[in-house]
């Protein structure tokens, strides 16, 4: 008995050390999330927050991971930012209690639960959306997924795009409903250089 | 009718309006014309984003008092006879209550503006709501406040702060402005009491405050406001109702149109705001 699990922990040595479990911080010049919405059932208009910042895991051995992102959301962006001699341009509208609320809510977050791997390389992110205080379930399909290093200055990265949809009115979002559509598409443009 | 019944107008104004003629007009016998402001207000909460939500935002808070205080009115009128104190005494636990509704803001500021914000929200919650429980009794005068005051909040918000804001406080105005159109109607005053005092009072309020912690309302058009309840004290002449409201609503009309030119800002930037 004592040397069948002695030979099953040494037939396991090889798979425990290749568990290699790599940290990765986010660069917050290459690292976006992006919105589009379809506004008065013609044309569907993206914006994206500029200051994102975080950090991921990935054990590509053991094909686990996690992703922590905060978003913070008075960073966005739709486009219209001059005021001229309007009250206020669309990005000071998206940033009132109207829409994405940011004196109150200034961070939105995504916190991964579980991360799904196709081949070696992430294919699903389960996790947590938060946003205006209250919190659901988001998962974001890996459109693309690429590890090597930085050509310029050499450093390991791992970096690539995401997607979901959610609705924003589960999120307390409800204003111009449905004249601004209530499913917003979500992408995320991360890059992260190794710790 | 869904795409007439999502019409920002229809919605803050429009529907709440007609909602609150009904109700005053069937409630006045029972000296409960004042609930048309609540019934406006529902009626806009309703059609612009429903009732169903936990209070997690200030603005959910606001809607949640501000649905149930029209009850705490029905209350004060037909159980309690109010004291002199109890303007003051109202005024004191609604202020107290907007620190719960900003609390969310007030938690992220540092010390001296968290000790300004704090200071002003409660100073304008209370007093709007002293001052519009104050003209209980005159339900002329405190018909008219209360449709300036919203339709001055709810333009002035809808031009600085945000959108839904501007709805729900149009939506207290109409609801008020219902309530003096079934006097003129019927060329007699019926009860206001602190069923529609209170309602609107406390509703602009907390609207004002939310608008002030969450969005960049100006505070002097927020100022300028709360000055509503007191212009419509102003002498009016005593030829009859008509004259009367058409008057008193002139003077709290004034008084808003300043605090909607306030929250212009091509103004703002001339007076160097």
């Amino acid at each position: 008995m004592k040397k069948a699990l002695l030979a099953a922990a040494l037939a396991a040595l090889p798979f425990t050390a290749q568990a290699n479990p790599e940290s990765y911080t986010i660069d917050p010049n290459h690292t976006f999330m992006y919105w589009e919405v379809e506004h008065l059932g013609v044309s569907m208009q993206r914006g994206r927050f500029e200051r994102t910042s975080g950090k991921f895991t990935l054990d590509r051995a053991a094909k686990t991971g996690g992703v922590e992102l905060a978003v913070e959301t008075a960073s966005l962006s739709s486009g219209d930012n001059v005021k001229g001699s309007r009250p206020r341009t669309l990005d000071d509208h998206l940033r009132t209690a109207d829409f994405f609320n940011v004196a109150e809510f200034p961070r939105m977050s995504f916190k991964s639960t579980g991360v799904k791997f196709a081949g070696d390389v992430p294919s699903e992110i389960a996790g947590q959306l938060t946003l205006l205080g209250v919190t659901r379930p988001l998962t974001l399909k890996v459109e693309r997924w690429v590890c090597k290093d930085n050509p310029m200055n050499k450093k390991p990265m791992c970096g690539g795009n995401a997607s979901a949809t959610v609705k924003r009115t589960d999120f307390g979002m409800k204003y111009g409903v449905p004249a601004i559509g209530d499913e917003v598409r979500l992408w995320v443009s991360m890059e992260g250089y190794k710790d | 009718m869904q795409e007439l019944l999502g019409h920002p107008a229809v919605q803050g104004g429009i529907a709440p309006f007609a909602t609150a003629l009904v109700v005053a007009l069937a409630l006045f016998g029972a000296r409960l014309g004042g609930l048309a402001v609540g019934a406006a207000l529902a009626t806009a909460v309703y059609l612009i984003g429903g009732f169903a939500f936990p209070p997690v935002s200030a603005q959910q808070k606001i809607l949640l008092v501000s649905l149930a205080v029209p009850v705490v009115g029905v209350i004060v009128d037909l159980a309690f006879k109010p004291t002199r104190a109890a303007a003051a005494v109202l005024g004191l636990i609604f202020g107290v209550l907007v620190l719960w509704v900003g609390i969310n803001v007030l938690r992220q500021k540092e010390t001296t503006a968290l000790l300004i914000a704090a200071g002003g929200v409660f100073a304008l919650t209370a007093w709007l709501t002293s001052a519009m429980f104050a003209l209980r009794d005159d339900p002329v005068r405190a018909g008219a406040a209360a449709l300036a005051l919203g339709l001055g909040l709810g333009v002035s918000a809808m031009l600085s702060a945000s959108a839904s804001y501007g709805q729900y406080a149009v939506s207290v105005g109409a609801g008020a402005g219902a309530f003096l159109l079934v006097q003129m109607l019927l060329n007699r005053n019926i009860v206001a009491g602190a069923t529609l005092t209170l309602s609107a009072g406390v509703a602009c309020g907390l609207i004002a405050s939310g608008a002030l912690l969450a969005s960049p309302f100006s505070p002097y058009a927020a100022a300028v406001l709360a000055l509503i309840p007191v212009a419509v004290r102003l002498p009016a002449p005593k030829g009859g109702l008509w004259l009367q409201a058409i008057t008193v609503s002139i003077y709290g009309g004034i008084v808003a149109l300043a605090a909607c030119l306030l929250s212009w800002p091509g103004v703002q930037q001339r007076l160097g705001f």
